[in-house]
């Protein structure tokens, strides 16, 4: 008994069953394809998530957001009071505090430059925000301390929002309209992508927060700001400070509850935790139920094919085969069939997820471990599919095959 | 060079009771022998065929090969026995849909431990006069030519019995004529063959009849040349 030679015989056996050969391999392939579409996904979205989680909470940062019940839902909560003098006076009280930001923010509002339009989310920032948020500017120039004290009308974009509005020309100094009120554009901020709320960072405009909460939104409040501490150590008691005086200059008596809400690290990790947790553990899940499926139909088409083919397996006992090589033979062709589709889906699930990752912006996410695990995932399967119909196709009584 | 003794099979009948498919049957063929196994249905032909193909075992007796008991040997042992001692035809050809004449041919090769195996195929083909049909696959041939590629693939391993199971069953009447002067040439060139069939007139082209009625064999002669 030649082993090989039955390999060979079995693989070019499956060409002969082209249509339930293309049904299982059909499967091999959605299945390969999604479980390395989610993997490397996945993978490249937690690296997105912890980056961009770092920039925007590092372990020395605390913010505060305006409103007490509300949990990262970003602006809104314009019956909170919080304001800079607020924030001004934690930063003279608390010496733990190195520097900070306050921020303002109107969701979606409608620029326009010469007859385009582009809708952006206008941030209100200080001069520190390029050290505070870890984002400065790769053209022109951020605004000064001058220009936040004078309520200046000058904006630094995004880089979409530039792209839609002034097209291929240079946008610094082009005149905006947000609103009713103009703005000159002093520099375009650096590529960000999409943050963690699936928020496009790059459709942002920030100008002076004093422009524009007194020119624009007409409120003498501030959404939230971030602190930033000198140590990581030094995070927890400074936040507990902040809440002492903040509660103070609220004036909010004991057994109320707050009227803003701190974040750190700490919350942070902990709840980037439970989504990585998430991801690692329900994307690969929801792929193996696809490749569960992929076995079963594969099963069963084999099982079928079995039955189908009862008078060859009689045969093959009958010029010799043992029941190994009858086993050894269904399940080669349950194996190469799915491998063949499951080579074709990896590349496909692998060339899916890079184009959405661009389009996320998430980088490279293509891992040999998203490719390794989709080839190895789809083997393991064609041996559990394989295994029932191959055993059934060996113990068949060749006299009765024969008949 | 075969040699049945007392070979007795019983089978479990489904509804209960016992089917007597063979009963204390002995039968000696030699090397060279054409023999008919002729018998209707139900007559314990098929079974007879079965044991002297290694493919059922007796309920008690013994086959003998060359002298010594093959009834006795493992699963795999008797499965390389077939493979290089013993040619089956059958009835419905079991040829390998859209596979080539050829490749159903050398399909015993895929099973043997032979390592000169190159040619064999084509050589078996031109012995049942096919030569010009190697690439040919089944729907593309006539049912004797079928059947005689199921023949070629009988003897592709050179084996010292060619068992054929009602050969004709599924023929015309000319195409089993052909075929039964296919297995006259080939058995006039040496080669021993056993044929079961229910067919008195194909039985005829054997050199003799073994008749099996009830699970017993009724008679047993030479065919008058």
């Amino acid at each position: 008994m030649n082993t090989s030679r039955l390999i060979h015989h079995s693989i070019r056996t499956i060409s002969r069953y082209k249509l339930r050969s293309a049904f299982i391999m059909l499967g091999g392939l959605v299945g390969a394809a999604a479980l390395t579409l989610v993997v490397a996904l996945g993978e490249g979205g937690q690296r997105k998530l912890l980056a961009t989680e770092r920039q925007l909470f590092g372990a020395t940062s605390i913010i505060i957001m305006a409103g007490g019940t509300q949990i990262m839902g970003g602006p809104g909560a314009y019956s909170a009071r919080l304001t800079m003098d607020d924030i001004e006076a934690l930063a003279a009280a608390i010496p733990a505090i190195e520097i900070w930001d306050p921020q303002q923010a109107m969701p979606g509002a409608s620029i326009r430059h010469a007859g385009n339009t582009a809708t952006a989310r206008i941030l209100g920032e200080s001069e520190r925000a390029p050290q505070v948020w870890q984002r400065s500017v790769s053209r022109g120039a951020m605004f000064d301390a001058a220009a936040v004290r004078t309520s200046a009308r000058v904006a630094v974009i995004g880089e979409n929002t530039a792209r839609e509005l002034f097209g291929a020309t240079n946008p610094i100094d082009g005149e905006i309209l947000i609103g009713n009120v103009p703005f000159r554009v002093i520099g375009v901020l650096e590529r960000f992508g999409t943050d963690i709320h699936g928020m496009d960072r790059d459709a942002e405009v920030v100008v002076p927060v004093s422009t524009l909460m007194r020119r624009v939104m007409n409120v003498d409040t501030i959404s939230m700001a971030k602190l930033l501490v000198r140590e990581p150590s030094q995070v927890a008691a400074a936040s507990d400070e902040v809440k002492r005086v903040l509660r103070e200059r609220h004036a909010i008596a004991r057994g109320r509850p707050d009227d803003f809400k701190l974040i750190t690290a700490v919350f942070v990790q902990k709840m980037m935790t439970r989504v990585q947790r998430t991801l690692s553990l329900y994307l690969p899940l929801a792929a193996g139920i696809i490749m569960l499926v992929a076995a079963i139909v594969a099963a069963s088409l084999m099982l079928s094919s079995v039955a189908e083919r009862i008078g060859e397996i009689g045969l093959r006992r009958a010029v010799g085969a043992r029941m190994t090589d009858v086993q050894v033979q269904f399940l080669v062709e349950t194996v190469a069939t799915l491998f063949a589709g499951g080579i074709v889906g990896v590349a496909a699930g692998s060339a899916i997820a890079q184009l959405l990752a661009n389009r996320f912006h998430l980088g490279p996410v293509i891992s040999a471990r998203s490719v390794v695990l989709g080839i190895v995932v789809t083997i393991v399967t064609g041996v559990l599919a394989g295994v029932v119909p191959a055993r059934r196709a060996a113990k068949l009584d060749p006299v009765e095959a024969l008949r | 060079m075969i040699e049945l003794q007392s070979i007795v099979r019983h089978y479990p009948r489904p509804g209960g009771g016992t089917v007597h498919a063979l009963d204390n049957v002995s039968l000696r063929i030699e090397r060279g022998e054409f023999v008919a196994i002729a018998g209707s249905s139900g007559s314990g032909k098929s079974t007879m065929m079965s044991i002297l193909g290694l493919l059922d075992r007796p309920t008690s007796g013994r086959c003998l090969f060359n002298g010594d008991d093959v009834s006795t040997l493992s699963v795999n042992e008797q499965a390389r026995f077939r493979n290089e001692r013993i040619g089956f035809v059958f009835q419905s050809f079991h040829l390998l849909p859209r596979t080539t004449a050829l490749e159903n041919v050398e399909l015993p090769l895929l099973y043997s431990k032979r390592s000169d195996i190159a040619g064999l195929g084509r050589k078996a083909l031109e012995r049942v006069g096919l030569a010009d049909r190697i690439e040919h696959t089944p729907s593309e041939l006539s049912g004797g030519q079928q059947q005689r590629v199921a023949i070629a693939r009988a003897l592709v391993n050179e084996p010292d019995l060619l068992l054929a199971d009602e050969p004709t069953g599924n023929l015309d009447a000319r195409a089993a004529l052909e075929l039964m002067s296919v297995f006259r040439d080939l058995n006039d060139k040496g080669t021993t063959i056993v044929m079961v069939t229910h067919d008195t007139a194909m039985a005829q082209h054997a050199r003799r009849i073994a008749r099996i009625e009830e699970g017993r064999i009724a008679s047993d002669s030479e065919v008058a040349a």
